[in-house]
């Protein structure tokens, strides 16, 4: 007995939470810190997949080299109006956030994280090549702008169907529970199914919609090979097949709502929508940021769709970055300039997740 | 007791080690779940393909085949990344314009000396196909077909518009005003489109354009490395293709599956797709409830100076770490091609062109469902051009080409593109 209270005593809080972290943080350590490093390493370098498997010495350090040729190109410079739209969009973005702060509508950390990003779109898209000039990657940005568009549709697109999906389904009568249990179901698929599903629907022969459309006396739509379409088809492919864990999170954030709080409301008439509004939201804020930031990783790393479906066409408009990378990496063999695009992926996905934890902390802070 | 028991499990250890060498195969093709073993009946690239496998499974002695799943759309990443993990497939089936990238490697075994011990009979081969799978004075293969497009033809519609010579044949055109002149013909005379093909997703536009500019004398890039593609032959190419899109007489717009359906239902007069379907739309033709019911195949028509079409070649390889580090189940690898070596006449059955001279002397490859209609596809057949990175440059006109067709890029702006791109990719 004494010797296990010794035992006890010997280990102080600090090292008994060591000792549990331990197993965790090795494997954290072995599977994503190493190899994530590891990428770091292979971008800094000309690395060739194929030649490399049949010759180690074929990698040669070349330094930021993979990384210029990405992001920069020759005779680039920095214009006012290269692109209008977002540009005036950034300044409108700083303006709000000084204003916005001045005014004492905004936390300190939301305006500096909503000036932070208005700056970035100021000056970012000022950048185009100068006369006599090229981007050394043409396809790069364009396809960033590509995967931000799909992000840009399918996060609000899925955290808005989720939201109104886990309202109407609340409540504990068996209809509610089976089209719970429907909902979800999608979301077990593979991408290749649901891909697969999502073609025959789209299909302007055999498909769904197409089918519907000719009932209704419509012509068909050939959604995929429309450059205009494409994304939209690729986004609604994404809605059906991920709303399910963010309908799960949404029902236990409202489930997790006190009853009481309803019933007063509905004592003050706050009932139905006015009562989703005034209550049921406002109570889900940290749900709906756990949601939006889950759902920002998630679909910057789209892949499926875009390869499944579209194969990033037509000209390029569904070309998404991870797909980008893995054709450079296993269809040109190019792991050196692939791992570099990694890291700038991680680094983009990285700010816009800090820049939506920040604006979401601004409600606990007040 | 111990004795005994351990004499039998070294003998069954013996006698399983000498019976059962695994052979791992990697191809393309598509999947075919009851092929079957018998090779004379299967129908279709993918099961004829598979069924020859199962065939040498059962037949060869000591040797099972295990065929890996692989997808066809991803194929060559799959097996670079296998390379790459040092586990590749011990045999696997590929195309001639990839030897470069992988013999030039050192990837694939050297197997000239071997492939006499092991049956396989050189100078069989047709001198094209030595070619094919020759690379700096070694063979690092053993081919299996040559394939090229042709025109596929639906002889009701060109009856219809008036298309049929006296000898049966289709009357196909000569220059692009003929070609054009010929789709308003059957515009009139049936309100179908003229042609179909895949425009939209494989690269089936790229191999029709790269056709039209090798029947100019020009190609997509020169011999030192310098892209030629905003030209006037390829704009000439493109706007051969364009004017039929403009007039409404061909769908931009059609996959392979929806271009290869409005074929089957009788709603494009030409289809224009590869050897590899001849058994299949012979088969669909003879089915009642298909509407396509009578099928002719041409010779892609020459528009203009000189004939060309697109062609290539399917070919087996053996991983040269195989060669090296496990002769057992390389000689084992080598029996396998030597089957499929064999039965060229079978795989010659898909609308394939054979290989090996006596195949092709032969009267059964004579006696082929409409192979009497397309003899002249050999002699325009032209290679894709080499490069060790010709994956991404293909994908590169495929998508310029894609934005003319499909988004109404200005010809000019997607060609000078194209070239810009095609340059980087040739400088590495």
């Amino acid at each position: 007995m004494a010797k296990g209270r010794h035992r006890a005593r010997g280990l102080t809080e600090g090292q008994a939470a060591a000792v549990l972290l331990l197993p965790f943080l090795a494997v954290y350590a072995a599977f994503l810190v190493y190899p994530f490093l590891n990428g770091v390493w292979i971008s800094l370098h000309d690395w060739n997949l194929l030649a490399v498997a049949f010759n180690p010495d074929a990698r040669e350090f070349i330094g930021a080299e993979n990384y210029i040729r990405t992001l920069w190109g020759r005779n680039i410079e920095w214009g006012l109006f290269a692109s209008p739209v977002m540009q005036t969009g950034g300044v409108l973005g700083i303006g709000l956030a000084f204003f916005g702060y001045r005014s004492g509508r905004l936390t300190r950390a939301t305006a500096l994280a909503l000036g932070i990003a208005g700056a970035l779109f100021f000056l970012m898209p000022g950048f185009h090549p100068g006369e006599g000039g090229r981007w050394y990657d043409r396809r790069f940005w364009p396809t960033v702008g590509n995967t931000i568009t799909f992000v840009a549709l399918a996060v609000p697109g899925v955290t808005l169907t989720a939201l109104i999906l886990a309202a109407a389904l609340d409540g504990e009568t068996r209809a509610k529970a089976v089209l719970r249990t429907v909902f979800f179901l999608s979301q077990v698929l593979s991408v290749t199914v649901v891909t697969l599903i999502w073609q025959i629907m789209f299909s302007p022969r055999q498909g769904l919609i197409a089918n519907v459309a000719q009932a209704l006396g419509g012509s068909p739509i050939v959604w995929l090979t429309d450059q205009q379409l494409a994304m939209a088809a690729i986004v609604i492919t994404t809605i059906w097949w991920s709303l399910g864990i963010a309908m799960i999170l949404f029902l236990a954030g409202i489930q997790d709502i006190s009853k009481d709080i309803y019933e007063a409301a509905a004592i003050d008439n706050a009932r139905g929508i006015r009562a989703f509004w005034y209550i049921t939201l406002p109570n889900l804020k940290r749900t709906i940021t756990l949601v939006v930031v889950l759902q920002i990783i998630l679909h910057f790393q789209v892949f499926g769709q875009a390869h499944l479906m579209t194969q990033g066409g037509p000209n390029d408009s569904t070309q998404v970055l991870v797909r980008y990378i893995y054709q450079t990496a296993f269809r040109d063999s190019e792991l050196g300039k692939a791992s570099a695009m990694a890291v700038v992926l991680f680094l983009i996905m990285g700010a816009f997740s800090l820049v939506q934890f920040i604006l979401g902390r601004e409600g606990d802070e007040r | 007791m111990k004795h005994v028991l351990i004499g039998t499990a070294l003998a069954a250890t013996a006698v399983t080690g000498a019976t059962a060498q695994e052979v791992t195969l990697g191809r393309f093709f598509g999947a075919c779940e009851d092929a079957g073993t018998d090779t004379t009946a299967s129908v279709g690239e993918a099961c004829i393909i598979q069924s020859i496998i199962n065939a040498a499974d059962a037949e060869l002695d000591g040797i099972t085949v295990t065929t890996l799943p692989t997808d066809w759309g991803n194929y060559y990443d799959q097996v670079i990344a296998a390379y790459a993990g040092g586990e590749p497939p011990d045999v696997h089936v590929m195309h001639r314009h990839r030897v470069p990238q992988f013999a030039g490697l050192g990837a694939l075994a050297e197997l000239s000396g071997d492939l006499e011990a092991a049956g396989i009979d050189v100078s069989d081969w047709a001198p094209a196909a030595l070619d094919a799978v020759s690379f700096e004075g070694g063979i690092y293969g053993v081919p299996m077909d040559f394939h090229a497009n042709l025109w596929h033809v639906n002889m009701e519609i060109m009856e219809a518009a008036g298309l049929v010579a006296e000898d049966g044949s289709p009357i196909l055109p000569s220059s692009p005003e003929e070609l054009l002149e010929h789709a308003a013909m059957v515009e009139a005379a049936t309100g179908h489109d003229y042609l179909a093909a895949d425009f939209a997703q494989f690269p089936i536009g790229v191999r029709l354009v790269l056709s039209l500019m090798w029947q100019q004398g020009e190609n997509i890039f020169t011999e030192d490395g310098t892209a030629t593609i905003d030209t006037e032959a390829a704009r000439n190419a493109v706007t051969t293709i364009t004017q039929l899109f403009d007039a409404g007489h061909a769908d931009p717009q059609l996959n392979y599956a929806d271009s290869q359906q409005a074929f089957l239902n009788g709603e494009a007069a030409v289809l224009v797709n590869g050897t590899w379907v001849v058994d299949f739309y012979s088969a669909e033709a003879a089915n009642p409830d298909v509407a396509l019911s009578d099928y002719y195949v041409a010779d892609f028509p020459t528009l203009f100076a000189e004939g060309a079409t697109w062609a290539d070649s399917h070919m087996w390889a053996i991983p040269a770490s195989l060669k090296r580090d496990d002769p057992e189940t390389y000689a084992a690898a080598l029996q396998v091609l030597a089957f499929i070596n064999a039965h060229n006449i079978d795989w010659a059955r898909t609308g394939h062109m054979a290989v090996r001279n006596s195949v092709l002397a032969s009267e059964a490859y004579a006696a082929l469902p409409h192979r009497d209609e397309y003899t002249g596809t050999a002699s325009i057949a032209r290679d894709t051009p080499a490069a060790e990175n010709y994956g991404a440059i293909q994908d590169v006109l495929n998508r310029e080409l894609q934005a003319i067709w499909l988004t109404g890029k200005p010809v000019g702006d997607a060609l000078s593109d194209a070239e810009l791109e095609v340059q980087d990719l040739l400088d590495g």
